[in-house]
Order: structure tokens, then C-alpha cells, then sequence
């Protein structure tokens, strides 16, 4: 039995609503609050479960079978293997820089560096691992016999060579830990392949790695022009103070506009290439997506949380605006009692955080399902199930470190 | 009896889509395909995995990938020997959300105040001995900060002495370090920086320091602070972001702010046992308060807002403490002779084997 898929409609589409997932969203972010943030591993969970199952691949939906305690254990053992042995350490390394120790102490913190180091990437490979031993197509799931060791040690090498000559190498690194790490992958009897090549990001890597010089220049410009124009006098009243402040404004904004920007248009071509180049068996994959709409899906995620950060912070401010005197002298009378009202206050403000998060997530995810195209044929009884060792915990490492999948 | 029940099934083996029905034997039941029987199956080994739209789709415990999706209707036969749907999984389904929620939230409450409220009884239970040893870890010799005269020894041990009945658990030191600052450590250590000494006015004024610092290490402030933080950390540490640090820095600076009154008032007593004059610290103070701005913050709601991010209290607040304790007339004492208290100011400085500064670039 055999499928064809032609070039449309897309092999790869999302079905879900975000008022579906808001129903479990929300929830979520009550349990997690309330749990003091232990249950967001189960959190993560429900959302995956909706998130896989209103992806469909061809004809059937993905099917995703992580649980909420293999992520939980798998946290519990950061916690106890990392966190606990860095905390240790940190007092260590206190105690050595007062005893006069300063050069033992930064042998340790290199120590520390390179193993915190290795563990990222390891961290990055068992996630991709875990995810897709967990993701089932038909009965059929992912996996990688590798355990990940070698592929730390590459992270490490790979970024400190493409660090030494000042960070012009950093697509090489990239592009060459993707193509490892996908390669290393496979899906039911199939094996991942990916090849892609560096060398298409270089253009778009520049213009990211001279913004900060271009801007720099920029700024150096406005300001000699700013200090010709200005012949004694107070620098704030006169025209030259006006053309410094605005220099310091474009200087502002482009850090968090053009930096921004300029590292999407970077992104937007890596996934591109690396996505384009990724086969499995007789598939071959596609990311549509560009730059333009990199631009305004992270524009909507920002309007979106700083929405959320909006009503975090409205009831605060509701109630030092509504009667600042009295809210001043109940702050100096009743200490405790409005210790557990801020604190609360808190707890409250993080519901619409956590739940804008929430959202960006299944932004992310419709986004990336969205512009993934496949091309090619499964032939479904060939497709059989993977013969992958699979672990039983979940992506604690990934988790502490704060890194995504792919 | 035998059921038959249409329903599709993944075997698990390959990704062929089977159209099925399922006959049930007793306890046990097959799954049959045009051609073929898959099975037997036993009911107790299926595990539900979701509900989607019409669709229950069960697994196998013993089978990878192996899937059982029944759609709509399920004949009254069937129900009892499949498993129940699941929504959260078991707990909070068992309990309902709001219900469970309630729960969580009590036992979450319960957890945060045990962390917040029991450093007042286990930093007493901590061993001395291993107290000094934390501090030892922690500090050692400073790294041969430390000054050391005869004469200055002897000034920085008669005003302990003054202020403190069990002089001999204390190790109270001068470090060579430009710092406005003191700070108390595990084991009964006390540090004076020696930018502390050099500013000050007055014996009185380090007296008054030194007294509160010694309130930290008699209240045992700095065991509870240890204790109550790393608790803090584990509670919070399943919050992802900031809001767990915000919580925990707000709760513990809490808890810091109270410490220091208590120490303030420590202090104060100290000070009063010793007959020595609060005009000191006072203007101590004083001269902190110009340093962090508290002196200028006219309006009162800046005030209370400043208050309460702070870990201290206000310096201006605290100079108001010391300068309301004075009593006008009093027979004071001055803290240290003039001889007594230059020589503890220039200790440091006659010190030839000490170091300074940090021994690294942090100045």
C-alpha cells in the first residue's frame, strides 16, 4: 500500500484552535500555581497531547506519548545531579577567593564552565531523543540508538572553533551540530538524514554580525555632526543636546528592534536550509516560512506578552493609583498582612504571564507545522516500528538549561 | 459471550491502518481483519490514551505502539470492560479540578510557611561546632586579611567584651578591605571592614555597629537566613521565570528586614548595658542615609515603596531609632580611651603582614 503526495495540499497541517487549547491551558496554569510550579510537567504534557493530536502527517495524526512524570523525574535528577553539586561548588569557590585562593577558584569555575558546557549540548540531543521516541505516526514512533556522549563533545569543539576566529564560524557550527544531530535520528526503520550546507547562511550571518558596527558607526556619526553643530552652552537646552538624545534613542532601538530583527532574518534562512536538507527514507522536508513572517509572528508573540504583562500589573497599580496615602500608611501599619497580599498579588500576576506563554507555545507550534511541507512517499508496510532503546525520563536536562528541541 | 464491535487498530508493527472488529471471550478479546485475527487480548492490559472528537483510542501495556480507537457509540457491553477516560489523570480527576486545586493549594501553603517558619527552631538545632566549621569553609583566614596588633586586638576585645557577656563564642575581626560594611557569618564570626573603621567618627559608632552585628549571631540570624533561603530555593525552584525569584526575594527580604530590626534593637539593649552613647550609630546612619538616598525621599509613598524592596530598613529610619534611644543628660561613656580607639583605627595600617584589597580585580 502506497500513498502518493503531490506538491499540494501540504502533507504536514494543523488542526487545532487556540480556544481549545485555552481549555487547557488554563487549567494548566491553575494547577501549576497552585502547586507552587511541580505541576507543570504535566502541564507541558496535556498541552503536547493536543498540540501532537491536531497535527496530522498525510492522513493521520501525530500522537504524542510522553508523560508528566518522565519529565518530572527527569528534573528531580538535574536537580539532585547539577543543581545541588553547583550550589556546593558555588559555596567552594566563595570560600576559596576568601581564603586567597583566587587561581584554584578559577580553575573549578573553568571546570564548571566546560562541564555545564558539554552538558548543554548533550542536553540538546536527548531532548530531540526524547521527543521523538515519544512521538507516535500510526502506531509508529521515533528514537535514536546514540546515547548523545559523543555528540556533548562535538558541541564543545565545534563552538570553540567556530569562537576562534571572533565568531565568523558560528553558522559552520550550526549547521554542522543540525546535521549531526538529525543524522543520528530515526523514525521507525528509517534513519534521518541531513546535509545541509553552511555556507547559504554566510550572507545573512554578516549582516547580523555587522549590524552592531553599522549602528555603532551610525551613532559615531550623528555625534560628531551633533558636536559640530554645538558651540558652548549647555548641553541639554541646546539643538546638540536634542541630536544626542536622539542618538541615544536610535541606539536603543536597535538593540531591541534591528538586533532582533537582524537575528531573525539569520533564523528564518537556518531553518530553511536545515529543514530543506533533512530526509527520511523516501521523504524529503521543507520550511516555507520567511523572513517576513518570522517578523510578525515574533511581533504578535511580543504584543502578546507585553498584553499579558499589561493585566499582570493593572491591579498594583489600581491600587496605589486608587489611594497612594492610604496604601502608604497600610503598608507601615500592617506589615504581615500586606506581605501575604503582595505575595499574592504575585501569584496572581503570573496567571496572565504564564498563560501568554502558554499561547506563544502553541503560536510556535502552529507556526512551525504550518510551514513545514513534505514531499515523497511513505510506503506503510515498510514503515515498521523502531527498534530504538527509548529512556524513561524526560528532558530535565533540557529543562534546566531553558533550550528547545530543535 | 461475544460482542462484535467495529473499531480501527494499529498493531504496532507496521503503519497499515486496520479496520477491525472486536469479539470479546470472557476477559479476553480479539481483534479480526478481513483475513486475519490479531489477539488475544486481555482488557486489563489496555490503558486509555485519549479522546478525540467521537474517537477513544486505547494502548497496550505490553505492546509499543499498539492502538485500539473505538468510535462513537460503545455497546453497553463493552463499558465495563474498558478503562475509564482521563481528562488530568488520576488524582485530579478522582478529586475534580476545583476540589483538587483547593487541596493543592492548602498543602502548597502549608509547605511555604514550614519553609519560612521553621529556621527559628532548626538553626538553634545546628551544632555549634558545625556552625564554625561553615564559617571556617567560608572564610578561613580571609586570606590573611585579617589585621593583627597587639594593642588593636586588645581595643576590638575590650569593646566586645562591653557589649557582650560571652565574649569567647565570638570571633570578631577587622578585614582589610575599603568597605563601608559589616557582616556577621556561621560560627560567631564578626568582620568590621576597615572602610568602616576609617570613616568612623567615633569608638561609639563602630560600637553600635559591631553591637547589631552581634545581635545577627545571638538572634542566630545567619543560620535561619542560610536555612530559609535554600528552602525558598527548593519551594520556588519549580516555577520557571522569574516569578519564583521574585516571590522568594520578597519573602526573604521579609524575613532580612525583620532580622535587622531585631538586630537594631539588640544593638540598642547592647548599648544601653554598656553605658555607651546611640548618638554614634546614629550618625552612622546618618551618613548612610545621605550615601543611599533615603535622606532624600520626601514623599511618603516613595518611602514605604523603597521599604519594602529593601532587605535593611531605611538608613534614615535606623538613624531616627538610634537618635530617639538617646537620653538627654545621660551619663555616658565613651566606648574606647583615645589611645584605645586610635590604635584599633590605624590597626590595619600597622599591620605589616597583612594584605589588602581583594587579591583580585574586584576593588
Amino acid at each position: 500500500m502506497t500513498e502518493h503526495q503531490g506538491k499540494a495540499p501540504s502533507a504536514v497541517t494543523f488542526h487545532g484552535s487556540w480556544t481549545d487549547f485555552a481549555k487547557i491551558a488554563l487549567p494548566n496554569v491553575l494547577l501549576t500555581l497552585v502547586t507552587l510550579g511541580v505541576y507543570r510537567f504535566w502541564a507541558t504534557t496535556r498541552e503536547r497531547q493536543y498540540l501532537w493530536s491536531q497535527t496530522r502527517f498525510i492522513d493521520e495524526p501525530l500522537e504524542w506519548t510522553g508523560r508528566g512524570i518522565e519529565l518530572f523525574i527527569g528534573f528531580i535528577m538535574v536537580f539532585f545531579l547539577l543543581g545541588l553539586p553547583l550550589v556546593v561548588m558555588q559555596l567552594v569557590i566563595n570560600g576559596l577567593v576568601f581564603q586567597g585562593q583566587p587561581i584554584i577558584a578559577g580553575v573549578i569555575i573553568f571546570v564548571m564552565f566546560a562541564v555545564i558546557f558539554y552538558l548543554t549540548g548533550l542536553a540538546y540531543f536527548r531532548a530531540l531523543r526524547y521527543r521523538l521516541s515519544r512521538t507516535y505516526w500510526r502506531g509508529i514512533r521515533g528514537g535514536s540508538d546514540d546515547q548523545g556522549f559523543g555528540y556533548g563533545w562535538s558541541y564543545i569543539w565545534k563552538n570553540v572553533a567556530a569562537a576562534i576566529p571572533l565568531f565568523l564560524l558560528y553558522p559552520w557550527a550550526s549547521m554542522s551540530l543540525w546535521n549531526e544531530r538529525w543524522s543520528k535520528m530515526s523514525f521507525g526503520p528509517y534513519q534521518f538524514e541531513s546535509n545541509a550546507d553552511w555556507k547559504a547562511l554566510m550572507k545573512r550571518y554578516l549582516l547580523f554580525y555587522l549590524v552592531p558596527f553599522l549602528v555603532f558607526v551610525g551613532i559615531f556619526a550623528i555625534g560628531v555632526s551633533t558636536l559640530g553643530a554645538q558651540r558652548g552652552g549647555d548641553p541639554f537646552s541646546t539643538a546638540g543636546g536634542i541630536f544626542g538624545f536622539v542618538a541615544i534613542m536610535i541606539a536603543i532601538l536597535s538593540l531591541y528592534i534591528v538586533m532582533p530583527i537582524a537575528a531573525l532574518l539569520y533564523y528564518s534562512k537556518f531553518m530553511r536550509v536545515a529543514i530543506g536538507a533533512l530526509r527520511l527514507g523516501d521523504l524529503e522536508f521543507d520550511f516555507t516560512a520567511r523572513s517576513p513572517d518570522w517578523i510578525l509572528f515574533w511581533l504578535a508573540n511580543l504584543a502578546i506578552l507585553m498584553i499579558a504583562y499589561g493585566f499582570a500589573f493593572a491591579p498594583f497599580s489600581l491600587l496605589i493609583a486608587a489611594d497612594p496615602t492610604q496604601f502608604a500608611q497600610q503598608l507601615e501599619a500592617g506589615e504581615s498582612i500586606l506581605s501575604v497580599g503582595l505575595v499574592l498579588g504575585i501569584l496572581i500576576a503570573i496567571i496572565p504571564i504564564a498563560f501568554a506563554t502558554s499561547i506563544i507555545r502553541y503560536r510556535s507550534w502552529k507556526f512551525f507545522v504550518v510551514h513545514t511541507e513534505a514531499f515523497g512517499e511513505v510506503n506503510l508496510d515498510r514503515m515498521t516500528q523502531s527498534e530504538t532503546q527509548s529512556s524513561s525520563h524526560g528532558e530535565g536536562l533540557l529543562d534546566a538549561f531553558d533550550v528547545g528541541a530543535i | 459471550m461475544t460482542t462484535f464491535f467495529d473499531a480501527w487498530h494499529f498493531d504496532g508493527q507496521s503503519a497499515v491502518r486496520r479496520k477491525v472488529e472486536i469479539q470479546t471471550i470472557g476477559k479476553q478479546f480479539y481483534l479480526l481483519e478481513k483475513e486475519m485475527r490479531h489477539g488475544p487480548f486481555h482488557f486489563e492490559d489496555l490503558r486509555f490514551l485519549e479522546a478525540k472528537g467521537d474517537d477513544k483510542i486505547y494502548g497496550l501495556a505490553v505492546k509499543d505502539g499498539w492502538r485500539l480507537g473505538v468510535k462513537g457509540h460503545v455497546p453497553d457491553e463493552l463499558v465495563p470492560l474498558l478503562p475509564a477516560s482521563k481528562t488530568y489523570g488520576g488524582l485530579i480527576d478522582r478529586l475534580g479540578l476545583g476540589k483538587a486545586s483547593l487541596i493543592f493549594a492548602g498543602i502548597s501553603a502549608a509547605v511555604v510557611a514550614v519553609v519560612l517558619l521553621s529556621p527559628q527552631w532548626l538553626a538553634p538545632l545546628i551544632p555549634t561546632s558545625v556552625e564554625a566549621k561553615l564559617g571556617n569553609a567560608l572564610v578561613g583566614d580571609f586570606g590573611g586579611r585579617f589585621c593583627d596588633t597587639a594593642q588593636g586586638k586588645a581595643a576590638l576585645a575590650k569593646l566586645t567584651r562591653s557589649l557582650d557577656d560571652k565574649p569567647q563564642d565570638l570571633q570578631v575581626e577587622v578585614a582589610n578591605i575599603d568597605m563601608l560594611n559589616a557582616v556577621a557569618l556561621p560560627g560567631g564570626k564578626v568582620l568590621l571592614f576597615q572602610g568602616l573603621l576609617s570613616q568612623a567618627k567615633s569608638p561609639d559608632e563602630v560600637a553600635g555597629v559591631l553591637a547589631h552585628e552581634i545581635g545577627h549571631v545571638r538572634e542566630r540570624h545567619v543560620m535561619q537566613g542560610l536555612l530559609r533561603q535554600m528552602g525558598l530555593a527548593v519551594v520556588l525552584g519549580g516555577f520557571d521565570g522569574s516569578g519564583g525569584s521574585t516571590l522568594n526575594s520578597l519573602l526573604s527580604t521579609t524575613y532580612t528586614r525583620d532580622s535587622e530590626r531585631e538586630a537594631d534593637e539588640h544593638s540598642l539593649k547592647a548599648l544601653k548595658q554598656a553605658n555607651v552613647s546611640p548618638v554614634g550609630t546614629a550618625d552612622f546612619f546618618n551618613r548612610l542615609a545621605s550615601m543611599d538616598g533615603s535622606k532624600e525621599l520626601k514623599d511618603r509613598q516613595a518611602r514605604t515603596m523603597a521599604s519594602y524592596t529593601s532587605s535593611h530598613p531605611l538608613s534614615d529610619e535606623r538613624r531616627k531609632l538610634f537618635e530617639n534611644a538617646v537620653v538627654k543628660g545621660g551619663a555616658y561613656k565613651p566606648s574606647l580611651t583615645a589611645d584605645e580607639w586610635r590604635e584599633l583605627k590605624t590597626m590595619c595600617a600597622q599591620d605589616k603582614d597583612v594584605k589588602s584589597g581583594w587579591g583580585f580585580d574586584i576593588e
